[in-house]
């Protein structure tokens, strides 16, 4: 083993020894079906008919771009994240500031973890556990409505109501992750350059612009961007909570997607569509790395 | 004194806003001991006298311990292969720092990055037409992947703060690189192995979408079984569906409490460090 290793590291080998399985996982499961994926969009592939493939050339992407169904389903999904992402935000740090003098809290770390506890949550369970929840017969929701305010919503059921009904639980479930990056933000500002603002007796105001935010700006500009992309991605949720219904109203594009590929079984449509999305997603994630190396490069 | 009340309140109140982002999640645990007509009773039930019937019917009920074995199954191999494989990439990655590097880890990192039903179309041709479609081979290795790319990062965060210094030194003191590889870095990145098993175990745990396409009745995990559960012949089974929420949520809310440390760490890709 030794020997091995040696000759391998004379030969300067070993860099790329090590990064074999990775590559092999690589290669396997992404490049190989991401080939497979970009070859069948130029396809007609029906998985229930048995027809033979048919060449398309670009008619799947023709057809996605004039479907104003995938157009539906994108300024859906883009509303979903700026709305969601908007109030996590707001709310995660007005909470987070709350939550900063709270080192010496009894019990803090329960409390932290209830406070956590909704993005954990398998999202299965909370997609299906919701629907009785805003269930208009049986659910707690409309219980509570009815008896304060007099009204009943069919929140799942009513195009109008299901797409707020759905978003209202993305905040629900992911605010504590605004919260929790509001903290680490909060965490990464030096104790000596906040108590020399005690000592001066800077107003607030000034403390948060000229001490706090250019020391936590970049923790919570990566918070908001991990949310942006996990919130592009949302399915299990809104798909246990409304299967994208009524109708399409809560259609978002990972649902759009799911439909088209495994019931209506169109492939090579749905590869196209596929594409689309991870172009899109590659585009967040050159956003987000740009921020990060940013910040390396100025430290 | 005026202080101290002060103090106390201020507590309270974050108290109440912890249990308000609790209340639902509660609402769930509470459904999994009442009887299905307490579940939908109006107005709801808040005090009840609880059963552990549900409970009992679903651990002695058909396929509950097939499916939470496949989950604990499923999920601990592909964390563990994911993060040997990464640990090996990420030491490279960081020593080495081999041509590409920062390519890689760009791709690595968009993978993650890619909605879920997009990648599940190809993944699952592919899966038919190998025959990998319901194996445990085809499942693990699938949540291995895509465990991958997180723990890397992590790791490579981890492993750039041990200082190049403790390798030379065991190198020029004739130790060969798997000495230095397993026994003077990698006990200096366990908060880095315990982060990215933490975070990847939750998101295999919870994963729905993949298991449900490209597994089938041999690799069900509980996800699925929950989602299936959904539909009896007397419609919503809720009873079932609540106690084995209950049973499935409590090792995760164990972890979030027992590695709290870690799960800044873990929820931003081992990008921010540091506690709450």
């Amino acid at each position: 083993m030794k020997g091995l290793a040696k000759s391998l590291h004379d030969r300067n080998l070993l860099p790329y020894v090590l990064l074999v399985p990775v590559l092999i996982f690589f290669i396997v499961w992404n490049v190989l079906p991401l080939l497979w994926m970009v070859g069948l969009s130029f396809y007609k592939y029906d998985i229930t008919t048995g027809e033979p493939l048919k060449f398309l050339g670009l008619t799947n992407y023709k057809g996605i771009f004039e479907n104003t169904g995938i157009w539906q389903a994108l300024s859906k999904t883009f509303w979903f994240v700026i709305i969601g992402v908007g109030l996590e935000t707001i709310l995660g740090m007005a909470l987070g500031f709350l939550f900063w003098g709270s080192a010496k809290m009894p019990g803090r770390r329960l409390a932290l973890t209830l406070l956590f506890s909704p993005m954990i949550l398998t999202p299965v369970a909370a997609g299906t556990f919701f629907r009785l929840i805003y269930d208009p017969v049986f659910g707690i929701a409309n219980y509570y409505l009815k008896q304060w305010f007099g009204i009943t919503v069919n929140f799942l059921g009513d195009a109008k109501w299901a797409y707020p009904a759905v978003l209202l639980v993305d905040i629900w479930m992911w605010t504590p992750f605004m919260i929790l990056m509001t903290l680490a933000a909060l965490g990464s500002v030096p104790k000596a350059e906040l108590e020399a603002a005690e000592v001066d007796r800077l107003p607030w105001i000034k403390r948060l612009w000229h001490i706090v935010l250019p020391h936590g700006k970049f923790i919570l500009m990566l918070g908001i961007l991990l949310r942006t992309i996990d919130s592009f991605k949302t399915m299990d949720l809104v798909y246990t909570m409304t299967s994208g219904g009524p109708g399409n109203a809560t259609e978002l594009i990972a649902i759009s997607l799911f439909r088209r590929a495994f019931e209506a079984f169109t492939m090579g449509n749905a590869s196209a569509l596929a594409i689309i999305t991870l172009l899109i997603a590659i585009a967040f994630t050159s956003i987000y790395l740009y921020i990060l190396n940013y910040k390396e490069r100025r430290a | 004194m005026a202080k101290r009340v002060r103090q106390g309140l201020y507590y309270v109140l974050l108290w109440l806003v912890s249990i308000g982002f609790f209340l639902p999640v509660f609402w769930i645990f509470l459904a999994a001991f009442k009887t299905k007509d307490q579940i939908l009773a109006i107005p709801p039930e808040w005090f009840f006298t609880p059963t552990l019937e549900n409970i009992r019917n679903m651990v002695i009920g058909l396929n509950f311990g097939k499916y939470a074995m496949n989950s604990v199954i499923v999920s601990l191999s592909a964390v563990t292969i994911a993060l040997i494989v990464s640990f090996f990439a990420s030491y490279s990655f960081s020593r080495f720092k081999p041509k590409g590097t920062d390519f890689l880890m760009f791709l690595l990192l968009s993978m993650r990055m890619v909605p879920g039903a997009a990648v599940v179309v190809p993944i699952y041709l592919m899966y038919t037409a190998l025959g990998w479609k319901d194996t445990y081979f085809g499942i693990i290795l699938f949540y291995a992947m895509f465990s991958i790319p997180f723990s890397v990062w992590i790791l490579k965060g981890f492993i750039d703060g041990v200082s190049l210094r403790y390798d030379e030194t065991a190198l020029v003191n004739g130790g060969s690189r798997f000495h230095v590889m397993f026994k003077v870095v990698l006990p200096q990145v366990k908060p880095g192995l315990v982060a990215a098993f933490i975070f990847n175990m939750i998101f295999v745990w919870n994963e729905f979408l993949f298991n449900f396409i490209i597994g089938g009745k041999n690799v069900t995990t509980i996800p699925v079984a929950l989602a299936s559960g959904l539909y009896k012949t007397h419609g919503v089974d809720w009873t079932f569906i609540a106690s084995l929420s209950l049973v499935y949520m409590l090792p995760l809310i164990l972890m979030i409490y027992f590695f709290q440390r870690y799960l800044l760490v873990g929820m931003t890709f081992g990008t921010v460090r540091g506690e709450v």
